[in-house]
């Protein structure tokens, strides 16, 4: 595809930080002290069930968004954030409070962090608090996996080697937003504002470390049909795998609140994906790609309007099936799917592309 | 290479014509599909998602181009890559998208065919910025623009139209997206060409059933409505089927739908009778309603320019939709500009219109000429006879046998709503400015009519006399009013023996009316000797030589050459075609050279040569800025010509 002139990205940067309106000024204050979220899974951990606590850090939200990018065209995580930053003891009394929920639980654990943007940006997450929370981990024996989340910019060698050095053999995996293999799809309809080559530098440089890496893939950007999206995902998951990432999870698109993806949906100009569309992707991707990487998906509003949904008949059905995919990476599980509603997917998929009218009404 | 060609006969934008792909022809309008299916639907897809690419079809070429483009072969028309939803971002986007476009097609000039293609225009892109761009793909052999609707009438198709109104004229016009049956006759009247039906197979996967005014949704708690055509005939009990069944009964269910409704469009369209279907439709919701009244006002000229000036129907006309029909505005403002009163007319007799016409032909205008004729006939021709009407406003005797004076129903009650009290209170303020303070209104109405020139009453300057308000006026008394007030008024008509003048005054009036002020001077000279009836013909001859002729049935004049020589210095009604001598019985838009503008479809013109000597008269058969866009098709009828070796 021929290259978008800038000026359309500065349109696209533009209405991503017009979309947040006022409510930046509406985020409410918080007690830095606390973690934003927390929550215990069972997981498979090295071949083996365990505990996997996950753990949303309280801190003043991604750089990309908090500047003059405007951030990503689907995210609010920064209106979940705290307005002002979280000094570093301020994070390590979030860490130690979701530790706790850990006390008294048998070996293996695993530990997810997420912040609302990157664990890796100082900004965010200051050096002194990094180091803490990590020697903190290293302390405990029964940890075996960790998983972190960053954007690629704060992913380099410096960074990992001091994560590897404190977290010693322990299996680590940074999950990274790719989003879109397709630059042009990353940089106009999501505004990432990193490219395909930055990411994969990140990849390789957490190789090095004997580092794993999660891509996050986006089913449906805005701006794309619906069959655009099903290719762009599929090629996605195809692109990270080749880059060597070693886990995969796709994240069909949410409504949330106060972003361009939001304003553009309750105009009729963007319906979240089909479900069959995730299905479909998931099928499609696991048969191309090589079997020892996971490809994964855990729909969020799944079934609501603001989320992947199908007719609302079938909603149910088709997520557990995709959650079940997750876990078993088995796609007999959606051989036996039927509902009529996946004619109208059916139309979708050719007349969006024909017409390109969003087919956002309901059946 | 792709061309485009319109056949003969507009009814406002709405045309037939031709798209030449290769070697294969649509004939236009015409349904394309997702389903290659019989019947002249063209089959559409879009490249890489589709294996079967029939010739010829419209492809559609996503995102991800990069794909085989061997699949498309060279009878495919391509629609050009875009961006769903981009326009919405800002008013700038739409034009960043034509010049993506363009880039595009520039760029991959060496395996894509620039004539084959199909530009996209966002409904949100701004108007006024797409002329330089359009003439950019113009020149690159592009001649179809695509537009998607999104079916409910809302501000982005009402915004499609009016960007379809920028189009040249040489192109062809693709509506996409969701258009239901009883917006297919309105799109092809505002100039589309070519109708996705993508809604049938839509509506079919949610169990609709499409009709010609609303939708049917087939569930078990509501009894089907009956349906007669042979998909639904197949299956007497509709709720019975399994859903695949059921789907596929819709689907040619629905695909027939839209096959009656075209069809019904081009018949009606050849008829000129659309407009009377665009009216009807009007009322099947109130978004079609404001849909179409905003259209009207908005695109005014655009609808004007093609809609022809004569008709073989009776118009209907049944309400407020019809109001601003272009047939109608331009009626009421041709009176304005064109209709100058003789100077001898020191008597204004206001009279009401009636159901038939012309209107002297009625029973109630009968009597009220017979009661002018018994009081003041030797000077009638001093009395500018004016009919009040609505919604056309008011018409002078002189001018009740043109088009669509003539021409036109209304459901005649005897009231107005206050719109049409207006129209008709400004057409006559208008008209008494025409006319010398001096001049007496005589006011012969009642009800209605009466409330049309009390509302006018303020902004005229001369006096009216009112003969018999309170009554009907064709009753013995009021007839008798009638003939108390002319009689009074016979020393204001200053009675001699002259003699009258009423033939005269009526044929310059119609060639002022159809040819522009000034035509009547030129056409009928003092020294013309006419001779006819009106009801029937008049026959204009200058020194023995005919010139014109009025012919009432079509409500026009016709001219003869030498007719056409004398309006030439008019400047007006003029085509010039490239070359000196005529051959045949029309000349091709591919032959002229120029036109006046003011020609629309229909119109008796003038045919120049290149050297600017009148060697034709005839007939347009498209209006005057099509004759020189078009590469292709019928221009002109010839009615005479110049003898060659003569
Ligand atoms: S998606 Fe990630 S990078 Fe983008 S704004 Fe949200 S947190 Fe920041
Ligand atoms: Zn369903
Ligand atoms: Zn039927």
């Amino acid at each position: 595809m021929s290259t978008i002139p800038n000026s359309f990205k500065d349109i696209i940067m533009q209405e991503s930080k017009a979309a947040r309106g006022r409510s930046l000024s509406k985020i409410r204050k918080r007690d830095l002290k606390r973690p934003a979220a927390k929550w215990v899974t069972v997981n498979r951990i090295g071949g083996k069930v365990g505990n996997a606590l996950s753990l949303v850090m309280l801190t003043q939200g991604c750089a990309h968004a908090r500047g003059n990018e405007g951030g990503c065209t689907m995210c609010s995580y920064l209106l979940d954030g705290s307005p002002k930053p979280a000094s570093a003891d301020e994070l390590l009394a979030q860490f130690d409070k979701a530790m706790a929920t850990l006390d008294n639980m048998p070996s293996p654990l695993a530990i997810k962090i997420y912040t609302s943007g990157s664990f890796l940006d100082p900004e965010e997450i200051p050096l002194e608090a990094r180091s803490g929370i990590l020697s903190k981990i290293a302390k405990d024996a029964r940890i075996e996996e960790v998983v972190i989340e960053s954007r690629p910019e704060y992913v380099n060698g410096t960074s990992l080697k001091q994560i590897r050095e404190i977290l010693g053999t322990r299996k680590i995996e940074i999950g990274i937003g790719l989003e879109s293999g397709n630059d042009t799809v990353r940089s106009i309809c999501i505004n990432k504002g990193f490219t395909r080559s930055d990411f994969t530098a990140a990849v390789e440089a957490a190789k090095e470390e004997k580092i794993g890496t999660r891509a996050y893939v986006l089913v449906k950007p805005p701006f794309l049909t619906e069959r655009d999206a099903l290719l762009d995902c599929v090629q996605t998951i195809v692109d990270a795998a080749q880059i060597g990432a070693t886990t995969i999870s796709i994240n069909p698109v949410n409504v949330q609140k106060h972003t361009l993806v939001e304003r553009l949906w309750s105009k009729g100009h963007y319906r979240p994906p089909w479900l069959w569309t995730v299905v479909d992707a998931l099928w499609r991707a696991r048969l191309e790609v090589d079997s020892r990487i996971d490809i994964i998906c855990d729909p969020v509003a799944s079934g609501r309007q603001r989320g992947p949904h199908n007719c609302g008949r079938c909603d149910s059905t088709v997520t557990k099936a995709i959650r079940d995919f997750s876990l078993s990476q088995d796609v007999q599980v959606f051989a036996d799917l039927h509902c009529e509603c996946k004619s109208l997917w059916n139309h979708v998929l050719i007349h969006e592309d024909v017409s390109l009218l969003v087919h956002s009404s309901e059946a | 290479m792709t061309t485009f060609w319109i056949d003969r006969g507009h009814d406002g934008p709405a045309r037939t014509g031709h798209l030449r792909i290769g070697d294969s022809e649509i004939r236009t309008p015409s349904l394309i599909s997702p389903l290659e299916t019989e019947h002249g639907i063209t089959y559409y897809g879009s490249l890489g998602h589709d294996e079967t690419a029939a010739k010829p079809s419209f492809i559609a070429l996503s995102r991800r181009w990069e794909q085989p483009r061997s699949l498309l072969h060279d009878e495919n028309l391509i629609l050009l890559p875009s961006m769903i939803s981009g326009g919405i971002l800002s008013a700038s986007v739409g034009s960043i998208l034509l010049s993506k476009q363009l880039e595009f097609l520039k760029d991959n000039s060496d395996t894509l065919n620039p004539t084959r293609a199909i530009v996209r225009i966002d409904s949100f892109t701004d108007p006024d910025s797409i002329a330089s761009y359009l003439d950019s793909f113009g020149s690159l052999g592009v001649r179809i623009a695509a537009f998607a609707f999104d079916g409910v009438l809302a501000p982005s198709d009402y915004r499609n139209v009016i960007l379809r109104s920028q189009l040249p004229r040489n192109w062809a016009a693709l509506a996409l997206g969701r258009i239901e049956p009883p917006l297919v006759a309105p799109l092809h009247y505002f100039g589309f060409d070519l109708f996705d039906i993508g809604r049938a197979f839509e509506a079919a996967a949610q169990r609709k059933r499409l009709m010609f005014l609303d939708t049917e949704r087939i569930t078990p708690d509501v009894a089907p409505r009956y349906c007669s055509c042979s998909a639904c005939s197949a299956h007497p009990s509709l709720l019975g089927l399994a859903f695949d069944s059921l789907q596929d009964t819709l689907i040619q269910h629905n695909i027939g739908v839209y096959r009656m409704a075209l069809s019904e469009s081009v018949q009606l369209q050849q008829e000129n009778r659309l407009r009377w279907k665009i009216e009807s439709t009007t009322h099947s919701s109130p978004a079609m309603a404001s849909f179409m009244r905003k259209i009207d006002r908005a695109a005014y000229s655009y609808l004007e320019e093609y809609t022809p000036n004569n008709c073989r129907h009776t118009m209907v006309l049944i309400g407020p939709e019809s109001y601003h029909a272009p047939t109608i505005r331009r009626f009421r403002e041709n009176i304005v500009e064109r209709f100058s009163p003789p100077t001898h007319k020191q008597l204004v007799l206001l009279l009401p219109c009636s159901a038939r016409k012309p209107y002297s032909s009625s029973k109630s205008h009968r009597r009220f000429i017979r009661t002018i004729e018994s009081t003041i006939g030797s000077v009638r021709h001093r009395v500018a006879e004016t009919i009040l009407t609505s919604p056309l406003g008011v018409i002078p005797r002189e001018l009740e046998r043109v088009f669509p004076a003539a021409h036109y129903d209304i459901p005649v009650t005897g009231d107005w709503d206050s719109e049409e009290i207006e129209i008709a209170a400004t057409a006559l303020e208008h008209h008494m400015n025409k006319f010398g303070d001096d001049v007496v209104i005589v006011a012969h109405v009642n009800g209605g009519y009466l409330d049309i020139v009390r509302s006018a009453e303020d902004r005229i300057r001369q006096s009216i006399i009112y003969t018999s308000p309170e009554q009907p006026v064709t009753r013995r008394e009021s007839l008798a009013a009638l003939a108390d007030v002319l009689l009074d008024m016979t020393e204001i008509l200053a009675i001699d023996d002259e003699k009258r003048t009423e033939l005269d005054d009526h044929l310059r009036a119609i060639a002022d009316f159809q040819f522009g002020l000034g035509a009547g001077q030129l056409l009928i000279p003092d020294e013309a000797r006419l001779g006819g009836k009106l009801y029937h013909t008049v026959t204009c001859r200058v020194n023995k030589e005919q010139v014109c002729a009025f012919v009432a049935s079509i409500g026009s004049i016709s001219l003869t050459l030498a007719g056409g020589q004398l309006l030439a210095p008019l400047n007006r009604y003029w085509v010039r075609f490239a070359g000196r001598e005529l051959k045949g019985s029309s000349i091709f838009a591919v032959g002229i050279e120029d036109a006046d503008p003011g020609v629309r479809p229909g119109d008796e013109v003038i045919v120049l040569s290149q050297d600017d000597v009148v060697v034709g008269v005839g007939r347009s058969e498209m209006s005057g800025q099509e004759m020189c866009e078009f590469e292709k098709g019928h221009a002109v009828s010839l009615r005479h010509k110049s003898e060659v070796n003569k």
